[in-house]
């Protein structure tokens, strides 16, 4: 039965090659945007290339002062001594790494000017993260107790410093912002869109400049809390909360005095979520209503087209229609009959949706719009397609269905 | 005529609703498009305020060492004067610098009006690297400091908040805490330090305070033609001066390039969505009708057995179509109109009004071309041809 639907629909594809075009023009490019907007929050917010361990790791990147008014806050990164006596302390996780914001320096080759982004880690950072080595090694605890003069870089900035000779390059040495560091391994780039791995040249923080030993409670530190298992990430959060509590914020600056202190752990995606809302429950919510909207239009405009476009070529199947209906075919026969038919057709559709996604997503990835970007078309963006395919057919299909399964049989026969 | 129209389209109002409810959907998007394209234009227009050519932003930040921070800075900031290469040189507030990511406001009273400001601390030498001009009073200088107040220029968006038609030179200001603090000095046209993408808003610039580590971020503006060897000479000087400081350099015509795609890329990709978007509809709207005309050859026919001309029978396709675009359109407006009424994203009234009257048009324009084609074809039938078939 179901052959027969999909060759009457094959069929009524093939007569009329112009509706045809509109009907798959339609459908492929809604599924593109909506497979291109998958991947691009598939590379957002997934496990990727360096940080494969997102989903058993609790993120600690800011944290905010309020005082006792509740007139003032203060937020912000954190010094290394704070996240050393709270977080590296912790019993339950499997390792904890801190690490530096990034921050943006110059290096100059000859009359050339190299804009480049630094950040400071400590030995546990490349444990953490699974950076692959190109070349050398990463530093280690011993580097960083005797304050070595040494830098880990992508090979973006090898290519960039060393003027593309292919030659090694581990033990040369670099000058940035006047200090000469030996390079001691390079790593391939992570893109910029991962604010806690993206760098071009990595630095131990007992580097001068660092800023480690600052006293303060603030400074421009953050740590990566990895469990061993993601179940695991509950507990980790509870000891970590319940360390903060006993901070004391008595012997703090000047006017936060008795206030209260909130440090979050939480999961990349939820992370993600408070960076975009900047913490504002109305700005959740407006974010949430422009996104639903824009969804709403993406899809619900194209699904209103294609039913329009089949409730009016609805006399095209009438004879066909009017006949098994004259023979006994019931009403939810013929309802799945064309549902069906709908949903090849959005399979077509989709088919070529994802080779237009594929090239596109080529293209963005070739056009260093994004550094290093790597979005891809991996199996649960592929599964996600094929569940966007069929809610877009189920859509698109009933109606006109409802309306052709409906047609009067003596109607339908005349026509 | 109309009345007609309305009422063969009343007779089939189950078939059209889908329609109107595609055109209204499309009505909507292309009001989302158009208000974020007349918003950005509408910025684009306005002046920037200065100028950023050969201009460079030097960030200092001292990390450990917290030593005698103001004279070292001062150094650094006489050393690089001291280069034949440097035209002009300012110190600001830090990472303030124009285009930067960095952002402070505070408020400014005048007489019971207050506004929020933008608010950026420069020395003397501030208007003259970046090229600003005054339009009333002048920029402040040295001698300024020292009085009761501390001398301030205000842009013509703070004057229009604070003072209506008033002359504002020589008035004070209160801050924030209301307290009489500010003199203004001079006023300048607009200074959008984010861009040309940028709102013009208020803003307020202060002399610097001496003794004050709050400043270490420097403008300078270089000779035509200068480049990264004297750039790279020029670091080396600082990071004697200020051996384990951050240096950071940041080219103001690179920092705008950033700027600026922050805004239209977004906005690219959102017009070539919708762009797609509304190339499927006119696609359909066309099927539709190409379908719909069809299958009323006996109504034209008949029509033009009786002696309507060709082109009478065109217009109808199109006239019908025109109202079932208002019916649509109407919907739209009812909805759309809520955005300025309940000052929704804080914009301009203005800005809601044009962008309606270009959706307005743009749909109408589509509608007509989608009628077109198929209204001229049905005009071109034969009445004999029609009428047999019946």
């Amino acid at each position: 039965m179901l052959t027969n639907y999909i060759k009457i629909a094959w069929k009524v594809l093939l007569r009329h090659p112009f509706y045809t075009f509109i009907t798959l023009f339609g459908i492929s490019l809604t599924l593109t945007v909506l497979i291109v907007l998958t991947s691009l929050m598939d590379h957002l917010i997934g496990s990727h290339y360096p940080e494969t361990n997102r989903f058993r790791t609790l993120y600690v990147e800011r944290m905010a002062l309020t005082n006792k008014e509740k007139t003032m806050i203060n937020s912000g990164s954190m010094s290394f001594k704070f996240l050393t006596d709270y977080a590296k302390t912790l019993k339950t996780p499997e390792r904890v790494t801190i690490f530096s914001g990034d921050h943006k320096s110059n290096a100059y080759v000859g009359a050339q000017k190299i804009e480049l982004n630094s950040r400071f880690t400590d030995a546990e950072y490349w444990r953490v993260l699974n950076f692959e080595f190109i070349e050398g090694k990463p530093f280690n605890e011993q580097n960083i107790a005797n304050g070595d003069y040494v830098a880990v870089i992508t090979d973006g900035f090898k290519k960039q410093y060393f003027n593309n000779s292919g030659e090694l390059v581990v033990g040369k040495r670099i000058d940035i912002e006047n200090v000469s560091y030996t390079v001691i391994g390079v790593v391939k780039g992570s893109p910029i869109t991962r604010m806690f791995s993206y760098s071009d040249v990595f630095f131990p923080y007992t580097n001068p400049k660092s800023n480690y030993r600052s006293m303060e409670y603030g400074g421009s530190y953050m740590a990566m809390v990895q469990a061993k298992k993601e179940a695991d990430l509950p507990a980790i959060n509870e000891e970590f909360q319940a360390r903060i509590k006993r901070i004391p914020i008595t012997n703090i600056e000047a006017g936060f005095k008795d206030g209260s202190l909130e440090v979050r752990s939480e999961p990349f995606v939820q992370y993600f979520l408070n960076v975009l809302s900047e913490g504002d429950p109305a700005r959740v919510a407006t974010f949430y209503a422009i996104v639903g909207f824009i969804l709403f239009m993406l899809i619900g405009l194209p699904v209103l087209n294609l039913v329009n476009l089949n409730v009016s070529r609805i006399l095209e199947r009438a004879s066909e229609i009017g006949i098994r209906k004259a023979f006994g075919a019931p009403i939810r026969t013929l309802l799945w009959q064309f549902i069906i038919e709908n949903i090849f057709i959005t399979f077509i559709g989709g088919a070529i949706a994802l080779m237009l996604t594929y090239a596109l997503i080529y293209g963005i990835n070739a056009s260093g719009w994004i550094a290093y970007a790597d979005l891809s078309i991996n199996a649960n963006i592929f599964i996600i397609s094929l569940l966007i395919c069929l809610v877009f057919g189920l859509l698109s299909g009933l109606i006109p269905a409802l309306r052709m399964s409906k047609l009067n049989i003596a109607d339908a026969l005349k026509a | 005529m109309i009345r007609h129209l309305i009422k063969l389209i009343w007779n089939k109002k189950k078939a059209h609703s889908l329609l109107i409810a595609e055109i209204w959907a499309s009505f909507l998007v292309l009001f989302g498009l158009c208000t974020l394209i007349v918003f950005n234009v509408r910025n684009y227009v306005q002046p920037l305020g200065f100028n950023y050519d050969n201009v460079w932003a030097i960030n200092l930040s001292n990390n450990q060492d917290t030593t005698a921070v103001v004279e070292k800075t001062q150094q650094v900031l006489q050393r690089i004067k001291a280069y034949q290469e440097v035209e002009s040189a300012s110190l600001l507030s830090s990472e303030l610098y124009p285009f930067s990511s960095s952002n402070n406001g505070t408020s400014a009273t005048y007489k019971k009006r207050n506004t929020g400001v933008n608010f950026l601390a420069t020395d003397e030498n501030f208007a003259k690297t970046m090229s600003i001009n005054t339009v009333a009073g002048r920029w402040y200088s040295r001698a300024d400091v020292g009085g009761k107040y501390v001398p301030v220029v205000i842009n013509r968006k703070t004057q229009e908040a604070l003072f209506g038609n008033e002359n504002p030179v020589g008035k004070v200001l209160a801050d924030y805490y209301l307290k009489n603090k500010w003199i203004v000095m001079g006023v300048v046209d607009t200074y959008k330090d984010k861009g040309e993408f940028m709102q013009n808003k208020a803003t307020l610039f202060e002399m610097t305070v001496p003794k004050s580590d709050w400043y270490k971020t420097l403008v300078i503006k270089v000779k035509p033609g200068t480049d990264a060897v004297f750039e790279a000479n020029m670091l080396k000087a600082i990071t004697a001066i200020v051996k384990d400081w951050n240096v950071q350099i940041v080219y103001l015509d690179a920092a705008r390039k950033s700027k600026i795609n922050q805004t239209l890329i977004p906005t690219l990709i959102f017009l070539i969505i919708c762009g797609f978007l509304l190339i499927n509809v006119a696609l359909g709207l066309f099927g539709v009708l190409n379908v719909s005309i069809a299958r009323r050859r006996g109504e034209i026919g008949l029509r033009r057995a009786l002696g309507a001309t060709e082109s009478s029978i065109s217009w109808q396709f199109i006239g019908e179509m025109w109202v079932l675009a208002t019916f649509a359109l109407v919907l739209g407006l009812l909805l759309a109109g809520q955005f300025p009424l309940l000052n929704v994203f804080d914009l301009d009234a203005g800005v809601y009004l044009v962008a309606m009257a270009v959706s307005v048009a743009v749909i109408y324009a589509l509608v007509t071309l989608c009628a077109f084609y198929p209204g001229w074809q049905a005009a071109k039938l034969q009445p004999a041809v029609a009428l047999h078939e019946e």
